[in-house]
């Protein structure tokens, strides 16, 4: 979402990328057993770093090329991801919370109602991230600068704003974040492959809110959210992992640049 | 022509579009430092092509200078990408999409800011200075710019340009779409920067009369080749200018320069 908001780029890979965050925090584990908080602020620098390097080792070339070719080149970065997880990790379900010594204890909310404690860190975080951003885009020097090339990178250049490093900032930005939520994720429901799945369904809920709004994205996770917790209790959990998808596609049909999108964003993609 | 070095000067410049189409050919022109000089030409003519082969606009549209020279001062910046060509201090304010639409006036500023200047209150200081520059544009600090009046983006958009402290302005039809008076307001204001900062100004139009008004040197082109130059004084007096740019003396049968003389080709083939 970030990514596209600022190079029009969607970036497929993003599952994989919060994957590769919840491994790279599996092997620092291993390495500083001792110091669980150093592990996870590790891993989380690191995932800031792949991003600054995929970047400037691939995507730096595909500025000013096709968007949909970058687009192909994020799908390619997926699969190649998720071979080198695999043989670097194995395909085993690792548990990172064990590892780290740390309980995920359950906490009573009112009426009947429980939470992991991690599944409260995540709900925190998320809130946290959003408001973060927003401040970001809102009131910095870089984050005004990452709008204006994201509307006019051509007008941005001649302003002397310089378009890679904004470019490496925003994917530097979306990887930390996908990062974090990758761990968080490790942390309260254990990582295997598979996990790249949830980063596939971070898009319905971005285009039911429309691409490049944050705001929408927060909406359309919730719609997006909420039809998969329905969908769980009153049909079958078997069918959780189509909803987003199912929501997706009656939104296409209905409004097809989101809630929040506008019109004129959508033959972009 | 003028003794004092030209801020900017362009030697033989060919541009070639997609490797085949000429648009412009063998342009040369100066612009000294601290005067206003405009570049007049009907539609096609190559005036817009020959200030983007000044920005480095030109590689977005598969175009490249094949020949000639762009000098700014001691430096070559033909082919050049276009941050580089700002960072040396030379500005644009391009013919459309002249501001960030769905940012607020003051983000358009902030965003101008060059990264040179650290601090919350050295920005500031260079943002206040285009409020002070453009009065009318404080407040509306707010609006997104895409519900600007032309005017009003007009001036933000030079606000922009101005906030980098260029040498060298460069205004691409800056009277299209505007009301005469608002175009005069805004030539009355460059004249001013002109005098107040040191300003150097090249300015690109259709439409010659407010134009001259302000300007010290004049070049027309035709065709991608610039067929006739002067002082200004000198181009408001000429008797074709008066009738195919001021439109002053043509009847209904108006022609175009080229049906009227062979002008003065332009000087590469005798070196």
């Amino acid at each position: 979402m970030l990514i596209y908001r600022v190079s029009r780029v969607l970036n497929l890979a993003h599952g994989e990328l919060m994957m590769l965050a919840a491994y790279i925090l599996i092997s620092l584990t291993t390495l500083l057993g001792s110091h669980p908080v150093g592990a996870l602020a590790g891993a989380v620098a690191l995932s800031l770093l792949v991003g600054l390097v995929l970047y400037v080792v691939l995507m730096r070339r595909m500025t000013g090329e096709l968007v949909i070719a970058a687009v192909l080149v994020t799908i390619a970065l997926g699969i190649l991801l998720r071979g080198v997880m695999v043989l670097g990790w194995t395909g085993r379900t690792y548990h990172p919370m064990q590892q780290l010594g740390w309980e995920n204890k359950a906490i009573a909310l009112g009426g009947g109602m429980t939470a992991s404690t991690v599944a409260l860190a995540t709900v925190g975080m998320a809130v946290l991230l959003y408001c973060g951003l927003f401040a970001f885009f809102q009131f910095t020097q870089w984050g005004v600068r990452m709008r204006a090339v994201g509307e006019n990178p051509l007008l941005a250049s001649q302003r002397g704003i310089a378009l890679h490093a904004t470019y490496a900032l925003a994917w530097a930005l979306a990887t930390l974040t996908g990062g974090l939520a990758g761990i968080l994720i490790a942390l309260d429901s254990g990582l295997d492959t598979t996990m790249a799945v949830v980063g596939l369904k971070a898009f319905p809920a971005a285009l039911v809110g429309g691409l490049g709004s944050l705001r929408g994205a927060v909406v359309g996770s919730m719609i997006v959210a909420a039809a998969e917790v329905l969908a769980i209790h009153y049909i079958d959990p078997l069918v959780s992992d189509v909803v987003p998808f199912v929501v997706l596609i009656v939104m296409l049909l209905i409004r097809p640049w989101g809630l929040f999108g506008t019109e004129e964003e959508i033959e972009r993609v | 022509m003028n003794a004092a070095a030209p801020l900017l000067r362009l030697e033989q410049v060919e541009v070639v579009y997609q490797k085949v189409i000429t648009a412009v050919h063998g342009v040369s022109l100066e612009v000294p430092a601290g005067q206003i000089v405009v570049l007049l030409g009907a539609n096609g003519a190559g005036k817009t092509t020959t200030l983007r082969a000044v920005t480095g606009f030109l590689g977005s549209d598969d175009a490249r200078v094949t020949d000639g020279k762009i000098w700014f001062e001691a430096h070559a910046i033909e082919n050049c990408p276009p941050h580089t060509v700002a960072a040396r201090g030379i500005a644009l304010v391009p013919e459309r999409r002249k501001v960030f639409e769905t940012l607020t006036v003051l983000e358009n500023l902030q965003a101008a800011v060059p990264s040179g200047i650290r601090g919350r209150a050295a920005r500031r200081e260079r943002i206040d200075q285009v409020f002070d520059q453009f009065p009318r544009l404080a407040p509306a600090r707010g609006r997104l710019a895409g519900y600007l009046s032309g005017g009003e983006r007009q001036m933000l958009a030079m606000g922009s340009a101005l906030i980098g402290a260029p040498r060298l302005l460069l205004v691409d039809e800056m009277s299209l779409g505007l009301a005469p008076r608002i175009v005069e307001e805004l030539l009355e204001r460059l004249v001013a920067l002109k005098k107040a900062l040191g300003l150097t100004v090249l300015l690109v139009e259709q439409s010659a009369h407010l134009a001259l008004e302000v300007a010290d040197y004049g070049y027309i082109m035709e065709s991608g080749r610039v067929v006739l130059d002067g002082t200004a004084e000198r181009l408001r007096g000429h008797g074709d200018v008066q009738e195919f740019y001021l439109g002053m003396g043509g009847g209904p049968d108006r022609r175009s320069y080229r049906d009227v003389k062979q002008y003065r080709r332009s000087r590469r083939w005798f070196g």
